[in-house]
This record gives structure tokens, sequence and C-alpha cells, in this order.
């Protein structure tokens, strides 16, 4: 009897504490790595000045991001490449982000050809020797399929070829860096705003060097724009979230991001 | 009036065995439901996108893109480090299973029973924290390997894994032979280790298949352990120092970022299917093993 | 049962003896000898692990870490929520699972008559016992997340959670009653009592130290389940965190942020929250194992008056 009274004070609570959370206004963001850094910090500055809106950020992916949008389980999915296959997704793009290819730091490689690191990555190279390099063997890491720097890396350096499945596999940006920066001879690719300070070295492709200068010009091919999704068109404090990252310039360039409309050159397909 | 609380709890009993026989009802539900959900799921591979069941056994070319999610590679993966920690797990989990049964002192008993209780209970995900920060560093700086992910970095990891399963039911086996067992055979003047060797080691050895069984299906179903330390490497492994993948990595690894009703999630989907598979097969196994004995 | 009884050869030395029984006696001295090394190793391996967790992790294990909120991209956060979301899931856990399978375990040593429904319910028992934890987070994935349209919460988590411990602790309850001699059951049932008062006046409280034990031990192990939340509780902290009560909050538990520093996250100190998480971890394991020893043991004096 006392048991079955303490079953329904539970339950009776529960449904009490649940009709107590719909007063505050939440929202959650999940996805990619490279844009995280970004929405960590706007979020956080967006609740000190909304005390009343909570966020949660994550990670994840991009591919994990477009996919609990488009489920509905979160608000804004956080992704650097497009969703054409969901197309009730409206794409909020929000900033410009450059990716360098990154090498271990023992390796005291500074520059590659595309042509180089095209052969690396698909696997016709195997040895540091090979393209100017001490004799090591190259350790590819990859990103993981739902990786959109990986779809980013694929398009836009080392098209036509795909990356080989036989280096490792890394997920999210952070772990990219601490297993480059341990492992001799590694090579893999991140984004600027996880590989700008780090103890590892940032490739030039080509002879140009991974920095926001020369992405704003073109002379970078290793970049693309984030987006923010949104199932269907951004309402509410979801469109002001978003608007206020957009437009907010410090947090850009503290992030190593760049604004949309600083850019010189554009692309429809990123 | 005694007739009355007769019938209270004629009734109550009534009611509290329809009660129990639900719940155990329920065991029976969730299995059911379970079992046909995954399989819905699970064949979506084969039935919607019609890719063969041969191609998706044997193919190695996992190519989610093109439409041919060939696991080959996962489950040799999950073959190979289940392999590895069998032979190094196994032997090792029945030799202290016999000792517990057969030489050790109370004392020391008492010592290694909690200790094994212990290593049950630390958290998977535990363990592949301390196979990365303990023995990925080793093998990249000991071995050919050059990151220090490997096959071998994960078989060690699931060894020490299986090794309280295996120790356990090695030692039921032996503590429930009878006595009369060792007995006449030390009566005959045999050793203490001839007559583990020769008398209760063939006599316990359904209960020790049981072991191995049952420390294989460990095997097979370890995620989170496996993950943080074999490279998560899409290929097949060229030695055991190399870099790999299993069925239950790709699935935790790729799960998240798989849309709904593409042929990557189909494919993820039918790789737990397959694993559900094993597990059913790893029980009628047990089940065969147990009946043997009687 | 170790073999220490006098049957043993009175003599264990090598000298005076044939060389077949002196080849056999070297070969038993030696076999004694490798199996205690390899005991004594397990012992060791244990004593390895948690030197190097405590060496590695006790210095993190600051109030401001153990309470703290988590962070997403910077140092220094804690990970106060997700020890909770630990707590909390663990406990919904137990408040489904225990009933229905002390219930089921009940029936099942106490009731069912060997027969179709019973060799099914034993079947489907293993079975649920056999399946790997990463495919139960996926049934929960499809159930929980899609079908039902939750998102990730920790009600599903717990369902999921339910689903895969009912054999274990059937196990430990059917185990429990095992152990209560059947004299109890006759003087109770002699007296006029209908087998359910037996069960619940007799039988039960003088297998509740066992019980504990089993349950508190199966505890410990969903505290550091990992698995099968990833896809059903999430991967973050509610959004009125820390301390959420509603059930359908996303909860993060500490073992699947130890998982998911190590994979997704982009915080730089990975290694310190990494360390501090897995001692928490250890700690919280060793608590439990001690708790359901020695509770075990105190309830079971209580209500009968035996250690067990």
């Amino acid at each position: 009897m006392q048991r079955n009274a303490a079953l329904a004070a539970l339950l009776i609570g529960f449904s009490l504490s649940t009709s107590a959370v719909l007063a505050d206004t939440s929202i959650t963001a999940a996805g990619s790595t490279a844009l995280l850094p970004l929405v960590k910090d706007a979020a956080g500055a967006y609740q000190t000045a909304n005390p009343s809106v909570k966020i949660s950020v994550s990670g994840g992916g991009s591919g994990t991001g477009i996919n609990q949008v488009a489920a509905k389980a979160i608000d804004i999915g956080d992704s650097d490449i497009q969703a054409p296959a969901q197309p009730e997704l409206i794409d909020n793009r929000v900033a410009v982000i450059g990716f360098a290819v990154i090498v271990n730091p023992d390796l005291k490689i500074k520059n590659l050809t595309r042509k180089q690191i095209q052969d690396i990555f698909a696997g016709n190279v195997t040895n540091w020797n090979q393209v100017g390099g001490p004799d090591q063997k190259i350790v590819v890491i990859n990103r993981t399929r739902g990786s959109g720097t990986r779809v980013v890396f694929e398009k836009t350096v080392i098209a036509p070829e795909k990356v080989t499945e036989g280096g490792l596999t890394e997920d999210a940006t952070g772990t990219v860096i601490s297993v480059v920066k341990s492992t001799p001879g590694a090579i893999s690719y991140a984004a600027f705003s996880g590989t700008h300070g780090q103890p590892i070295v940032e490739v030039s492709i080509d002879g140009v060097a991974p920095t926001e200068a020369n992405v704003i010009t073109g002379k970078y091919p290793f970049w693309s724009y984030e987006h923010m999704f949104t199932y269907g068109p951004a309402t509410g404090e979801v469109k002001k979230f978003i608007d206020f990252i957009a437009s907010n310039n410090d947090l850009l360039t503290k992030n190593s991001f760049i604004r949309i409309a600083d850019m010189k050159t554009s692309e429809t397909n990123r | 009036m005694i007739s009355s609380i007769a019938r209270r709890s004629h009734t109550t009993e009534r009611i509290a065995l329809n009660v129990i026989r639900f719940c155990a009802g329920f065991v029976i539900f969730a299995m059911a439901i379970i079992l046909i959900y995954l399989t819905v799921e699970g064949t979506k591979t084969f039935f919607v996108d019609h890719f063969s069941p041969i191609s998706f056994l044997f193919s190695p070319d996992y190519d989610v893109d093109g439409g041919h999610p060939g696991a080959a590679v996962f489950i040799a993966g999950t073959l190979l480090v289940t392999v590895f920690a069998i032979v190094v797990g196994g032997p090792f989990g029945i030799a202290v299973g016999v000792f517990l049964s057969e030489i050790a002192p109370k004392a020391m008993a008492q010592v290694l029973k909690p200790a094994i209780e212990l290593l049950v209970g630390i958290p998977s995900v535990v363990y592949g924290w301390l196979g990365l920060t303990l023995l990925v560093p080793l093998i990249r700086d000991h071995t050919s390997s050059p990151s220090g992910f490997s096959l071998a970095g994960a078989g060690i990891v699931l060894a020490i894994m299986i090794l309280p399963t295996v120790i356990s039911l090695s030692e039921d086996a032996f503590t429930s032979l009878p006595p009369a067992l060792r007995e006449g055979s030390l009566a005959l003047g045999a050793t203490r280790f001839q007559t583990i060797m020769r008398v209760l080691l063939p006599s316990a050895s359904s209960g020790l298949a049981v072991a191995l069984i049952l420390g294989i299906a460990r095997a097979v179903g370890e995620t989170l352990a496996i993950q943080l330390v074999i490279g998560n490497a899409a290929s097949f492994p060229k030695g055991i120092f190399s870099p790999t993948a299993t069925l239950t990595t790709v699935i935790v690894g790729e799960m998240p970022s798989a849309t709904q009703g593409t042929i990557q999630e189909h494919a993820l989907f039918s790789m737990a299917f397959l694993l559900l598979l094993i597990a059913m097969v790893l029980i009628l196994l047990v089940r065969f093993a147990l009946r043997k004995r009687t | 049962m170790a073999i220490v009884a006098t049957t043993q050869p009175t003599s264990t030395s090598l000298i005076g003896s044939s060389p077949g029984v002196r080849a056999r006696k070297l070969a038993d001295q030696v076999a004694t000898v490798v199996l205690w090394l390899m005991a004594s190793s397990i012992i060791l391996l244990l004593a390895l692990f948690i030197v190097y967790m405590f060496y590695l992790g006790a210095r993190y294990l600051t109030p401001s870490f153990i309470f703290g909120m988590p962070a997403e991209t910077s140092a220094g956060g804690g990970v106060g929520p997700e020890i909770y979301n630990s707590f909390y899931i663990l406990i919904l856990t137990l408040i489904f699972t225990v009933p229905i399978s002390t219930a089921a375990g009940v029936y099942l040593q106490e009731y069912a008559r060997p027969g179709r429904f019973r060799e099914l319910v034993v079947f489907s028992a293993e079975s649920l016992a056999t399946i790997p934890s990463i495919v139960m987070g996926l049934f929960g994935l499809l159930v929980f997340v899609y079908l039902f349209k939750w998102k990730f919460t920790a009600l599903g988590g717990a369902l999921t959670l339910t689903l895969l411990n009912l054999p274990a602790l059937m196990r430990v309850t059917q185990e429990a009653l095992k152990s209560v001699p059947d004299t109890y059951r006759e003087a109770s049932m002699g007296m006029g009592a209908t087998r359910w008062q037996t069960v619940v006046n007799v039988v039960l409280p003088s297998a509740i130290g066992r019980m504990t034990t089993g349950i508190v031990l199966i505890a410990g192990r969903i505290f550091g389940e990992t698995a099968a939340l990833i896809f059903t509780a999430g991967l973050s902290v509610s959004t009125n965190a820390p301390y959420d009560l509603n059930p359908f909050h996303t909860a993060e538990t500490l073992a699947v942020h130890l998982w998911y520093t190590h994979t997704e996250s982009i915080v730089p100190d990975v290694d310190r929250i990494g360390n501090g998480s897995a001692l928490v971890l250890l700690i919280m394991v060793l608590v439990f194992n001690v708790v359901a020893r020695v509770g075990g043991r105190a309830l079971s004096k209580r209500l009968t008056g035996r250690p067990t």
C-alpha cells in the first residue's frame, strides 16, 4: 500500500516538473565540430544577454547535426556541408571557415602540392621520403563518414580522388589534432577553428599558406560555408540566435571564422 | 470466519500468481519485439535496397555512397579480435578457474574472488580508456605500429575483459564435479596435476565449453573498449599491429550521422541484426553443450 | 574445493623415488607454481589499474570538477550534471527493473511447473542476456527516439537499460531464492499459509541479503553502462541543467561523457576530464562493491538473524 502511494507520488512529481520545464525557452544545437567553438562561445554570450533562454550545444559531426535536426530531435543542426537530401531543412549560412591539412611537426614539412596530397590520401604514396620528407611511414588519419570536413576535403582538395579506407579514422577535430600531435608521420585535415595555434604544422597547399586572408581572396581552396540548419524557417529565439552569430565580428575572428560579407569570392555548392 | 480469511488469501494468491506470471511473460514479450524490430529494420538492406546477403557478408567493399555496403571487413575484424581475445584469455581463464577450484587455500580465494568481481565491475569505457592511455603508447613505441592503434591492442583489452567470465564459469565447472572423481584418482597414486589434466578437465569439458562460449559472446558484443584502441580503419589488418574495425565499432562510429532511410543506416542495422544472430547461435551452442553433460 | 586432504603424496621430495614418479612430482610442482603466478598476476593487474588511475586522476578531483558544469570547447569543465544523470538513470532503471525481475524470478523459482511457458521464459531471458549492449541501444533508438518521438531522454535510456538488466536481476532473484532452505517453505505451508504468503513473509525476507548484494553489484554495472545510452539518453546534459528532475531531459552520463571526450570532443584538457572521470567511475565501482557486501549482510542479519 505504501509502495503504491510512493510510486504515485513519484509519477505526479515527474509530470509536475514537466510542465514547469516548458516555461523557459530552450534551444538545442549540435553537429559540426568545426563550427562548435563558435556556437559555444556565442551561446555563452547570448545567454548572458538573455537569461530566459537556455542553449545547449554539442558536437557529433555535420552528419549527426543534419540527421538530428531532420528528425526534429534538436533545433539547430550545425554543418560544414549542404544537405541536398533534406529539402525541408532551411539553410542559414552564418560564416566561412578555412580548413588546413595538418602534419606531425617532427616531419619538418611546410608545403605540399595538390598532387602530392592526392597521392598520399589515395594511398599511392606511403613514405614521407617520396614527397621530400624524412624516411618515415605515412600514417593517414581520416575523418568518419559523417564528417562535413571530410566531404569538403574530398571536394576541394583531392578531387577526383577519394580518401583511402586504409587510414585510421577519428571523429572530432580535437581528437584528430591530438592524434596527429602524438603520432610520428601522421597527416590529417581539420578546420582553422581547431588547428590555429596548436602544436602541429598547417601545411601550405601549392605554396599558398592556410590563412584567413588567403581564403578571403580565394587563393586558398580549402574552405566552406558554415550552415545552421533548421527544420523549416528559423523563428523566434532560434532566429535571433543565428542572426547573432552571423553578425558578431568579434566572436567570428576570435574563433578563426570569416564573415560572409568580407569574402571576395563565393561558391554556390559549398 | 476462518473460511472468509481463507477465501481472501486465496484471492490474493490468484491475483499474485497472475501478476508474476504477467511479469514473466513480459520477458518473453520484450525478447520478441526486440527480435521483430531488429529483423524488420535489419533486413531492409536486402528487401528495400536490394543488396544481396552474400555480398553483404563477403564483399570487402564498404561503399555506402555507391549503394554497395559490403561488411566483410567488419565481420573479419570482429572475428579476429574475438579469436585473439579467446586465445589469450581462454586458457588463462581456465587455468585460474582450476586454481580457484583445486589449489587455492581459503585466504587466497578470499582475496582473488573479490578482485575478480571488481574487474567485472569496471565499466567497459574505463577499460577502453586504460587501453588508450596505457596500451596504445606502449604499442606505438615498441612495435611496428606507427600510431599504436591496432588489432593487438583491442585483443589484449578484450582478453582482460573476458577473463572474469571465463574464470568464474570454469571454477563452477570444476566445483560441480563429484569429489569421488578426485579421490579416486589420487587414491590411485596420481599427482594433483595429473588428476586435473587427465580426470577433471575431460569431465568438466562441457562446463568449460560454456565458459569459453560465453567469453566469446562477451567479446563479440563489446563496443567502446575496442573502439578507443583499434584505430577504426575500414580495411583488413595487415598484421596484428595494424588498425582495423569491427561490426560494433562501425555501428557506434557511424550511427549518429546516418540519416534515417539511407543505405548507410540500413546497412548499420543489418550489422546489428547480424550481431543478434550471432548471439542467438551462441546461446544455442551453450544449450547444446549443457545438454551433453547430462 | 581445494585438494588439501591427506590424499596428497606424503613426500614431496624428489630423492629416493623412481624417475617416473620424480617427473610426475616435478610436473605437479611446476604446474602449481605456474598457476599461483597466473592467479597472482590477476590481483597484481587489478592493483596496477587502481594505483594507476589514482595516480593519474586524484589531483583532478576538485569540487569544481565533481560538481561543475561541463565545457564543450574550453578547458575547466566539470562533470557535475553527468554524475547526477548517472545516478538518475540508475535509480529510474532500478525502479522499473527490480519489480519486474523479482516477480519473474519468483515465478520461475517458486511457482512455475516445467512446461512450454517456463522454457520460453528461460530462453527469452538467456537471449536477452546475450544481446550486445550496442544492439540494445539501437533498439532503444528505434523505439524511444524514432517511434515514440521522445528524442534523447533519461527515460528512454532507463527503459533500454531495464531490458538489458532484466535477465541479470532475474538470475540474482532465483539464486537468492534457491539459497533459502525448503524447510522454511514446508514449515510455513504446514501452518496453513498460501504459497504467496509463504513467499512474501518467509522466503523473500530470508533471501533479501543475497538479493541486495546482487542488486547493488548490478547497480554498479548500470552506473558504468555506455553503449546502450549513447543513442537513447544522448550526448549532452539538460538545458535546465544541472539537476533536472524531468525524466524527459537529455541525460549524458559520466561513462558516456568519458567516451565522448575521447572521440568527439574538442576540449583542450581531454586528459584532465578523462583521468578524473575514469577515477570517479572506479571509485563508484569500489563503493558499490563494498556496499553490496556489507549492506547485504547487515540487511540479512536484521531481517533473519543469519549473515546471508
